[in-house]
């Protein structure tokens, strides 16, 4: 029972992880950027949860106005920090968003105050109990809305004109071009998406916490990366596993290996070891 | 009323008059900016707070206090040289930590080299007063508050089986350490112990396991931020036994996140909110007046760290002659009555306090000086 | 020293272990092309090997060369993975490693775990002659640069960072000189590493975290990857900001961020390629 019960809980971490790191394999497998800043976006879409929350009494709209806000945001942050950076090696963009990063956490500290927020009345508090394991319903939506975000990719991948444009992006994108695919409009649509399943995460973790603080994405931004290269850089399916078996390992790690290894450094652990065996990634392609 | 009035007004006469000239200076170093901004702000706020208060009441002999405020970002590296410009630009007669750990034990070693006295407010590292003997801390070290949890578990609530939950950080260890130290003493058995980071906030996990291991008491450390999320899910997983934890639980905001869970949560603090004593009736209700928000623990204890040098500074101004003074320290603060030991750390009573309706309240006090006799070496 | 006040001096010391740490970086980033996103593990690697040698009772020289020895092993072993992973594989590695690294220490009681390591003795050279000591490990670190660059291994250092596939088609041992950079930058980071547990004579395991990587990295890509002087003059200024910063404390951080996002996105060069591009202006018009 206990077994399954860490089972249950490794899975709501892993969803959590996985709603991050889908926005970020995305933005990934577009444009070869690595954006730390999107752990920023999570941040600021527990604020604007909790803010809305407490102000209107409805998660529902709370949640739409953090994916608007974020999502919008998260296209700014493309026109103004990646797009002229694209032509540059690789890690100009990467340490441009971790400047980026820092700077959001401290505009959070210095806007909403050091101490963090917290839902006055957290809704999604009930217990639901079924064969003696016992779920919170937050957690039991979290994990229903990573799942419905990977359905959601797939389906509008697979299934949409649009979809088959932004895979013609991703794979051979000056061939998209001459095809006529506005390319610029896939990357704010890629952006958009991938900052408003940020801010969902954001939401979601700031009810699963009932708190959110300025420094709540510096623990996801780094093991967000860590996920996606697992997954294969890129890869959505991949990066979905890749979040959810480790969420499901440090569970046990908490309780079995707590005294050996902290839990934060069990992914890059794993990461390693993984990378020297096989560089592309645990479900990434050569 | 109108007495207190011309005070102040002759008080701030007497400081135009005096400004810059002669004053009596404490170096003051905390995290204002950072991870531990929260903590750096309620610390200064006490700390300015305990100048405010001094000064209107006419200084120390005349003079008036000044505080000198530099940011360390709670980081060792910054704490050196913070610690050096105090000491040699700004000539100050006395310093006070409103930081963490590795700050306060940086910038120790500065102060003890240069001889002049350092008081820590509420950092819980061992070996900051075991810099030497100009340095002094008015907070309980982590080891005598563990002890005090296991008499607060074992003896006083007489619960037997207990978990613990421990911070891996200097602060939560230590209490584990002196937890363990005095189970046997009050008859209580550790079932099991589990560590945590201090980024966690989701302790499923943990919380899954703990139900299994059925105990009749949790003592888990941590700090508002930390042990909010953990009681909370503690309580919805359907574990109603006590938890108790320390002074890192202290401020509003613990009730605030862990809200209706938080009732009945028991913790260790040097803070008595129903204190019948003026001096710390007084200083909740400046405090609250000055800072908008409800009193935390590390606000009383930059509150107390002030008082406690301006006590030290009326006797002498420098070197020798001050540290001596601050050593034989006998003061009614708000954090209670505080003597030294000869390694400088404080001697006072524990106050445990409870959440009840939504605020902390006075549970009982533990004021065994022998279980609660702070390190001498 | 110069008649120069405790205060100075400590920031004098500082600034040297500083620029030191920032160059040994610039060896592994700049020379060479390998980005390192853990280069505070070596740091750290330096730090407690030096600290608990000299606690032991071992001479400061000793303890000092130590932890650079030591550092360099885990350097090669790091270098290792650079064979394997490139570009942005080995920036997560390297970012991984240095995770790990603070993972393992803080759970052994050996290192001091949590508590970290205090009452580290005091080398007893005078806080001047310590401070001219971490002078010259910086005066020294620069020469070394300067010197690399214009070597043979400097030449071949560019070709693998500029295309490392069409230096191996010229024949050039590429792994052999990629591990010789990681050597070399790691040892004298771990020398660093000593020189800062000796100043500040108390390390903890959050000191060589991430955040202190990106400090470093945030030194070398300011001034400008691969420049000596762009990285030395970033090193002075960027580890005096805080202290120089002290009036507008609450914005410090945040200009900090501000300050690499701008430069990455208005400058990638650094200050060395803003000056580069100045000065070919001016001769231009």
């Amino acid at each position: 029972m206990l077994f399954l019960e860490l089972f249950l809980q490794g899975l709501v971490q892993g969803s959590i992880y996985a709603l991050i790191a889908i926005g970020l394999t995305l933005v990934y497998g577009l444009l070869r950027v690595l954006h730390v800043a999107h752990a920023g976006l999570f941040t600021l879409g527990g604020y604007l949860g909790v803010l809305v929350t407490n102000a209107s009494g409805s998660l529902a709209l709370a949640m739409l106005v953090a994916i608007a806000v974020v999502g919008s945001l998260g296209m700014a942050i493309y026109r103004l920090c990646y797009q002229p950076l694209l032509e540059k090696p690789p890690f100009v963009a990467l340490i441009a968003s971790i400047g980026l990063f820092i700077a959001m956490e401290e505009l959070y500290r210095l806007i909403f105050g050091p101490y963090g927020m917290s839902y006055v009345q957290p809704p999604l508090q009930d217990v639901i109990v079924f064969a003696g394991l016992s779920l919170k319903l937050a957690e039991l939506t979290t994990m229903a809305i990573a799942l419905a975000a990977v359905v959601g990719l797939a389906l509008l991948a697979g299934r949409t004109r649009l979809g088959l444009a932004w895979r013609a992006s991703v794979t051979v994108p000056q061939m998209a071009a001459s095809f006529g695919i506005d390319i610029v409009r896939i990357r704010y649509l890629n952006f958009f998406i991938a900052s408003g399943l940020a801010a969902v995460a954001g939401v979601m973790v700031a009810l699963l916490n009932n708190l959110v603080e300025p420094t709540m994405g510096s623990v996801p931004s780094y093991k967000a990366l860590a996920i996606i290269v697992l997954g294969g850089l890129g890869n959505v399916r991949g990066t979905l596993l890749a979040a959810l078996a480790l969420g499901v390992i440090e569970s046990y790690g908490t309780i079995y290996l707590g005294q050996l290894l902290d839990r934060d450094a069990i992914a890059f652990a794993f990461l390693i070891a993984v990378l020297m065996v096989r560089p592309q990634g645990l479900f990434g392609k050569r | 009323m109108k007495k207190h009035v011309l005070m102040l007004v002759f008080g701030a006469l007497c400081a135009a008059h005096v400004a810059g000239a002669d004053t009596l200076k404490i170096g003051f170093n905390a995290p204002l900016t950072g991870f531990a901004a929260a903590d750096g702000k309620s610390a200064l706020t006490g700390a300015e707070l305990a100048v405010e208060q001094i000064n209107a009441a006419g200084g120390v002999n005349g003079k008036q206090l000044e505080l000198i405020v530099y940011d360390d970002q709670a980081s060792p590296k910054e704490a050196v040289p913070v610690a050096n410009r105090l000491i040699e630009q700004d000539k100050v007669n006395i310093g006070i930590s409103g930081s963490y750990s590795g700050a306060t034990r940086a910038a120790a070693g500065v102060y003890q080299a240069a001889g002049v006295p350092y008081i820590s407010a509420y950092a819980v590292h061992p070996d900051i007063t075991r810099s030497g003997d100009y340095v002094f801390r008015t907070s309980f070290v982590g080891e005598v508050q563990g002890r005090a949890g296991a008499k607060l578990i074992g003896d006083m609530l007489a619960k037997k089986r207990v978990v613990l939950i421990t911070l891996k950080n200097d602060f939560g260890k230590s209490l584990a350490a002196g937890f363990r130290e005095a189970a046997g003493q009050f008859g209580v058995n550790i079932v099991n112990e589990y560590e945590y980071s201090i980024k966690d906030r989701q302790f499923g996990p943990i919380v899954a396991k703990v139900k299994s291991d059925n105990p009749e008491a949790i003592y888990a450390s941590g700090y508002f931020f930390t042990a909010g999320p953990l009681v909370s899910q503690l309580r919805s997983a359907g574990i109603d036994v006590p938890v108790i934890g320390q002074e890192g639980y202290d401020s509003q905001k613990f009730i605030e996140i862990a809200g209706a869970a938080a009732e009945g949560t028991i913790i260790t603090t040097s803070l008595d909110r129903d204190s019948n004593a003026g001096e710390t009736r007084d200083f909740i209700r400046e405090f609250e007046k000055k800072a908008g928000y409800k009193v935390d623990m590390v606000a009383a204890s930059g509150h107390t760290a002030v008082k406690v040098a301006a006590a030290a500074l009326a006797k002498a101004t420098s070197g020798k002659a001050l540290r001596d003074a601050v050593a034989a320290t006998r003061l009614v603060a708000s954090t209670g009555e505080i003597s030294f030991n000869d390694l400088g750390e404080v001697r006072k009573d524990v106050q445990v306090q409870v959440v009840k309706n939504a605020a902390w309240h006075h549970h009982s006090t533990i004021s065994d000086a022998k279980l609660l006799a702070p390190p001498m070496k | 020293m110069l008649g120069l006040d405790a205060y100075h001096l400590s920031l004098i010391t500082a600034v040297g272990i500083s620029v030191g740490v920032a160059l040994s970086l610039n060896l592994i980033t700049g020379f060479c092309g390998q980005i390192s996103l853990g280069h505070a593990a070596f740091y750290g690697t330096g730090a407690y090997c030096a600290a608990l040698l000299t606690k032991a009772g071992v001479p400061f020289a000793l303890g000092l060369a130590s932890g650079a020895l030591l550092a360099a092993v885990l350097g090669v072993v790091v270098g290792l993975a650079s064979l394997r992973v490139r570009h942005d594989f080995l920036a997560i590695t390297t970012m991984g490693v240095g995770f790990l690294f603070i993972g393992v220490v803080r759970q052994q009681d050996v290192l001091g775990g949590e508590l970290g390591v205090s009452a580290i003795p005091d080398p007893g050279l005078g806080k001047a002659g310590f401070a001219l000591l971490c002078v010259g490990f910086a005066a020294a670190v620069s020469a070394f640069s300067v010197y690399v660059k214009r070597s043979w291994m400097g030449f071949v250092f560019d070709a693998v960072a500029s295309d490392e596939d069409t230096a191996r088609v010229l024949g050039i041992d590429v792994p052999r000189y990629k591990l010789a950079a990681f050597a070399l930058g790691t040892a004298l980071a771990g020398l660093g590493g000593g020189l800062y547990a000796h100043n500040v004579k108390f390390i903890a395991p959050d000191s060589f975290g991430f955040v202190e990587s990106i400090t470093i990295l945030a030194m070398v890509v300011i001034g400008g990857i691969g420049s000596v002087g762009g990285v030395v003059l970033a090193a002075v200024v960027l580890s005096l900001l805080p202290q120089w910063f002290q009036f507008i404390d609450d914005y410090k951080l945040l200009l900090y961020g501000g300050l690499l996002f701008a430069v990455m996105r208005f400058s990638p060069g650094g200050l060395a390629g803003a000056t580069r591009a100045v000065l070919a202006r001016m001769r231009g018009a």
